[in-house]
């Protein structure tokens, strides 16, 4: 009894965890193959998108550069994690200094995810003074400096070249863990007096300043934590994927992520989660109808592009119908017997 | 080398960048939105020019106005379609959905006609030059020029000596006012939309000019060449659109000629440090203009 | 001619209006007074449909206008000129003018008004082709009521036309509005400059956090009612 008790204001996260851990127990007794991968991506999905509601859930402004943030954890963190002569193998040009460098799997991500979080920090103090419209274009603008560079850092980055031969570190139990990590900390930032702040910002800035909140700091603390998790999704990532190009970091994954946070629900932690779950879900269904398609041989130049219009498509009806996603505003919380209070919700708002 | 040819060139892609500009900031203008399915306007303009000289004998000119007109008719039916419903709500709203129209036009062109690159048969005066002052001169980089004059004019025309292109500048300074003196807000948008679907479509013309085919993906770069060049120009100026596809053209000619070889394949991230510079210190643009933006720190 | 019943309005959670009732009958000019912050301009921004309430209805010559956009109420022949006039800068003076004709069909009634308002204000002709930013604020000021003639309107509503202005351009601006009410224009007033006000109005409401806190003729609404009080936070005695 007392212990229901004192989880009980724990409940959202606990919930999402659950789900999260009996959908991985289910994955593993099932033993596909196929299906593990795809759960296990999923996980590493939720956390990414978990971080980009940190930020774009608590300060209101839409953020282009997560993916990119994303990219340097992951470049990062292989620099690290792969053996030199793994290294040297898949880029010969890769700067003598950075060959030697060795670590195992778990700092590597976490230097990843420093590394994006530090680049964040530099950059972002002078753009969190910027009205709304001005830091969505900036964080745009963001993501092609990153994106340039990773594809023309050849010494670094391989270029537009793959890197391959990274190991494959990211197992399903390993991006469960993280996912769950991330779960509490997005929620705990939410509850926390931080969130809150940025909340009453993002709601009146000229209420939340006359009582002494300093938006520009809580925008940033909040930029920089999104960018540290996706720093070391991005890691996650590579691990799981052992393979990518600077492609991988920009306008697709952009897409696919903004979508899965949309269509769950901007302003919530279970938002993310569900819009994962949702999204994930879909595509595969849809990658399955456009396989199938091309097997079938049904239209000669190929059936391509048939996922990602759907999911625009359901996108846009979402932001027409619904704004605020599947979710609302509410946080999903753990069924409760007949005759419990609710806990109170927020009204809803805007996106 | 900065020579005649140097001159014509940049002279000729700046002319490309203004009209590409200019169609941009005739949306940002009036609705603070970026539309980030512009640049796929380009495209679909690429792909009606791809599909007409590939399946019927139609001439070049009708080729060309007929791309004009479907970058049009696809902008004026995003905006009724995806952006008109979620107007009211929010900016972000508006945003994310002009980069999910984005998304859903580029893959639409995969899905209906292939992700591989299409060739567009293109007339003889593209590929022939003449001779000036000793130096040859592609036609192409004349019409280029010569295409962003007359626009210009058309467009100041429009925009000062009829009531509906008053009624744009107007709701460009104040939209609420506009509609307060009974200026109807579909109208005005549509409008603006509209001219930007025409201005992609004679960009495309020429995008297309220079490169020969087509891809899904054509849409990108030019979208980050507008970006650009509407940023340094300052978001609500028409002039500063010109001009600032001008300055973007020239500054990224001569990039490319001074950078040595390690650098200037970082010329585009340059230029948008440069734009996040000109964002964060000067966020009116380069050119004097009377705007001003929203700070809250 | 225009009648807010009970008009509730809020600003996401910030109530704005608490109830507003307020009549304005053909040909009248009425005053809306009160302190900054009363809700004197959302009331205007309610009826100009720039504002929606929540609660209540605003009824314009019988049929209700609640919901309507701006652009529709405008074409009814409701003209607000805002607090901060709100001219366009980057347009000439000629083409704000052409801007509030935009409601008009008539090329020639837009000749006539556009003659109308060279004569009410001379100033304006002499500036024609230059940019409304670069007016001075007294001339804006002009610019914009100018505007807002240009459509006939059968409602003028103005916000504090006063504001910031020098005094000799204050005695002009109430010059100018007795002169447009002794014409019939029917007028709705927003100021804060009481005394002025009450001299050449017909009725005046006052406002105070978003309520009628009182209504009347000017001249019993001068003798009677403690404006002073309202406006400066304390008791004074009533004026005799």
């Amino acid at each position: 009894m007392k212990l229901a008790a004192r989880l009980k204001p724990l409940d959202t996260p606990l919930t999402l965890v659950a789900v999260v851990v009996v959908l991985a127990l289910l994955v593993q007794l099932m033993g596909i193959d196929l299906l593990t991968r795809i759960v296990t991506v999923m996980f590493v999905s939720i956390m990414l998108v978990l971080g980009l509601q940190l930020y774009m859930g608590n300060s209101g402004i839409l953020n282009f550069a997560h993916i990119g943030f994303m990219g340097i954890g992951a470049y990062t963190a292989v620099l690290f994690s792969m053996t030199p002569e793994a290294k040297v193998l898949t880029n010969s040009d890769l700067y003598p200094f950075l060959v030697p460098l060795h670590l195992p799997f778990v700092p590597s991500l976490l230097i990843g995810g420093l590394v994006a979080a530090l680049f964040a920090a530099l950059i972002s103090y002078p753009l969190m003074r910027l009205s709304d419209a001005a830091a969505v274009i900036t964080s745009f603008a963001l993501l092609v400096i990153i994106h340039v560079v990773l594809l023309h850092w050849d010494r670094v980055s391989n270029g537009p070249r793959t890197l391959f031969g990274v190991d494959n570190y990211t197992t399903l139990w390993v991006s469960v863990v993280f996912a769950v990590i991330t779960i509490f900390a997005v929620y705990f930032f939410k509850e926390s007096r931080i969130g809150l702040r940025l909340r009453a910002s993002r709601d009146d800035r000229y209420a939340a300043a006359s009582i002494g909140i300093n938006m520009v700091v809580m925008r940033w603390l909040a930029f920089v934590a999104s960018a540290f998790i996706a720093g070391v999704g991005g890691g996650l990532w590579a691990h799981f994927i052992t393979s990518f190009t600077p492609y991988s970091f920009y306008l697709n994954a952009t897409f696919v992520v903004l979508a899965m946070l949309v269509i769950g629900g901007p302003y919530s932690v279970s938002g993310a989660v569900v819009g994962t779950l949702v999204v994930t879900a879909a595509r595969e269904v849809l990658r399955g109808i456009e396989n199938q398609v091309n097997i079938m041989q049904i239209f000669p130049q190929g059936f391509f592009g048939f996922t990602e219009v759907v999911l625009s498509v359901v996108l846009i009806l979402i932001l027409v119908f619904r704004p605020t996603g599947i979710m609302g505003n509410r946080e999903l919380h753990w069924p409760r017997r007949r005759g419990e209070a609710k806990p109170a919700e927020p009204t809803e708002t805007e996106t | 080398m900065v020579n005649l040819e140097f001159i014509i060139n940049t002279l000729s892609l700046g002319s490309l960048y203004a009209m590409l500009a200019l169609g941009l900031v005739i949306v940002y203008g009036i609705l603070k939105l970026v539309n980030f399915a512009y640049g796929e306007l380009i495209m679909v303009g690429g792909y009606t020019m791809y599909l007409l000289t590939f399946y019927t004998p139609l001439p070049w000119l009708t080729v060309v106005i007929l791309a004009v007109v479907a970058a049009m008719l696809t902008s004026l039916f995003t905006e009724l379609v995806a952006f008109r419903p979620v107007r009211e709500k929010s900016l972000t709203a508006m945003l994310i959905t002009s980069f999910a129209v984005s998304t859903l036009l580029q893959n639409g062109a995969l899905l209906i006609i292939s992700p591989r690159a299409r060739a567009v048969t293109l007339p003889q005066i593209f590929q022939t030059s003449v001779m000036i002052a000793g130096t040859s001169v592609p036609w192409r980089n004349i019409l280029t020029i010569l295409t962003c004059i007359l626009t210009l004019i058309l467009l100041t025309l429009l925009l000062r000596r009829t009531v509906l292109g008053i009624a744009l500048r107007a709701a460009a300074d104040n939209f609420t006012m506009t509609r307060m003196l009974g200026v109807p807000a579909n109208t005005v948008i549509s409008t603006a939309f509209a001219i930007s679907g025409i201005m992609a479509g004679i960009v495309s013309i020429f995008w297309i000019g220079r490169s020969g085919s087509v891809t899904p993906t054509l849409g990108a770069p030019p979208l980050l060449v507008a970006f650009v060049a509407t940023v340094i120009g300052g978001m609500n100026s028409l002039t500063g659109a010109v001009v600032g596809g001008f300055v973007y053209a020239i500054i990224i000619s001569l990039l490319g000629v001074i950078l040595p070889p390690g650098l200037v394949e970082f010329r585009e991230a340059f230029m948008f440090a440069f734009v996040i510079l000109i964002l964060v210190f000067r966020p009116e643009g380069l050119i004097r203009s009377k705007t001003s933006v929203e700070r809250i720190g | 001619m225009l009648e807010l019943s009970d008009v509730q309005a809020r600003y996401g959670a910030i109530i704005a209006l608490r109830g507003v009732s307020i009549k304005v009958s053909q040909g009248e000019l009425v005053a809306l007074l009160g302190v900054n912050g009363a809700g004197k301009s959302t009331t205007l921004g309610c009826i100009a449909g720039v504002l929606r309430p929540w609660q209540g209805n605003i009824s314009f010559e019988g049929a209700s206008i609640l919901g309507k956009s701006p652009e529709q109420i405008a074409r009814l022949g409701i003209s607000l000129v805002p607090e901060g006039r709100d001219i366009f800068p980057s347009l000439t003076v000629e083409e704000n003018l052409r801007l509030g004709a935009f409601t008009q069909r008539e090329k020639s009634e837009y000749r006539r008004k556009l003659d109308e308002v060279y004569d009410l204000f001379p100033v304006l002709k002499e500036r024609l082709q230059q940019p409304g930013g670069t007016l001075s604020g007294g001339e804006q000021q002009q610019l914009a009521i100018a505007r807002a003639l240009m459509s006939s309107p059968r409602l003028l509503m103005l916000d504090e036309p006063s504001l910031g202005l020098a005094p000799a351009l204050v005695d002009q601006i109430f010059e100018l509005i007795a002169h447009l009410h002794k014409t019939g224009v029917t007028i709705l007033l927003v100021e804060q400059n009481v005394d002025r006000t009450l001299e050449i109005v017909d009725r005046a409401y006052l406002m105070n956090t978003g309520r009628i806190e009182s209504q009347g003729g000017a001249e019993q609404l001068r003798t009677h009612t403690d404006i002073e009080g309202i406006y400066m936070g304390v008791k004074t005695q009533p004026k005799k």
